[in-house]
């Protein structure tokens, strides 16, 4: 990524990134201890919609983890993967734009 | 808040995908002007961390839990236009590579937390900075999450898999987003005031203009 101005913010900016990327498992094993449920889960199950959720495209890394990999270190990987990803394609969308 | 396939029926997907492409298209005509210099990178930076921030589960005990959404935070930093778009990426790559959110959902999870979260949050924002902006930050992060949720709930309560219960699916949806919009109201707030004062410059959705040339520091 070519930085055109002042980029000492940048630095300080990919640091948190990967502080928030490396949180992801920590977190992740949190929200397993207590049970994850979401208003939209609980509103599934008050009205009996839980079992017409489908997936019509299954996703390379589905629910976040890597094929033939599992536990925080999978976790780790689809964080790290997700967020270089995100910053290309936002960042490759707004040169395009630019232009 | 992310929709799976298989919950919406088709007319309430294709309004949402209606609603979402026509808002996302302003969006992207307005951020030509916009971009350039910074804010390229800035773009990139913030919906590569709303990414990162929304795989972080709040444990909350009793069985809930949510994750920050971000769209608000992303209105309030980069203005509406790109905050639309950051959010647009981080939302079509949950979607596309991790599975969260269905695809023809996607219309439907765009409108909410990419169009709606960003719109709202940005509306609040302005419209209440000028008594105290901190608050005003904490109050779009909690308002525009809470409105997004009514969003999906209208959409699910529309829709034949939920039985067409808007009057259970609308207050479960906005009733548990506004508890756990404090949340995301605090986050907002928090992350907002550090870059406030750390790096004012950063903030494009402070100007007074959302057309403010790239030079124009705060």
């Amino acid at each position: 990524m070519s930085v055109t101005a002042d980029d000492s913010w940048l630095r300080g900016a990919i640091l948190g990134l990967l502080i928030l990327v490396v949180l992801a498992p920590v977190f992740g094993w949190a929200a397993d201890a207590v049970g994850y449920a979401e208003p939209l889960e609980n509103a599934a199950e008050a009205t009996g919609a839980t079992d017409a959720a489908t997936s019509i495209l299954p996703a390379l890394f589905a629910g976040y983890s890597l094929p033939g990999l599992g536990g925080p270190l999978s976790t780790l990987l689809s964080a790290a993967i997700g967020t270089a990803l995100t910053l290309g394609v936002a960042v490759g969308t707004g040169r395009l734009l630019e232009q | 808040m992310h929709i799976p396939d298989g919950f919406l029926d088709p007319l309430i997907a294709g309004l949402f995908w209606l609603g979402a492409v026509g808002a996302i298209g302003i969006a992207v005509r307005r951020a030509r002007g916009e971009l350039g210099d910074d804010r390229t990178p800035l773009l990139g930076v913030v919906a590569a961390g709303i990414f990162a921030a929304q795989m972080l589960n709040w444990p909350i005990p009793g069985g809930t839990s949510a994750h920050f959404v971000g769209g608000a935070f992303a209105g309030i930093l980069l203005g509406p236009s790109l905050g639309v778009l950051a959010m647009t990426a981080v939302v079509t790559i949950q979607a596309l590579v991790f599975g969260d959110g269905g695809i023809i959902a996607l219309g439907g999870n765009l409108f909410a937390m990419a169009v709606v979260n960003v719109v709202v949050g940005y509306g609040l924002f302005r419209a209440v900075r000028g008594v105290h902006e901190t608050g005003a930050a904490f109050l779009a992060g909690w308002g525009a999450i809470t409105v997004s949720a009514l969003a999906v709930g209208l959409g699910l309560g529309g829709s034949g898999a939920f039985a067409y219960e808007l009057g259970v699916t609308v207050p479960i949806m906005v009733g548990g987003h506004a508890v756990l919009g404090l949340i995301e109201g605090a986050i907002t707030a928090g992350v907002y005031h550090y870059i406030a004062t750390a790096r004012p410059k950063l903030v494009i959705g402070r100007g007074g203009d959302d057309a403010l040339s790239p030079e124009v520091g705060v």
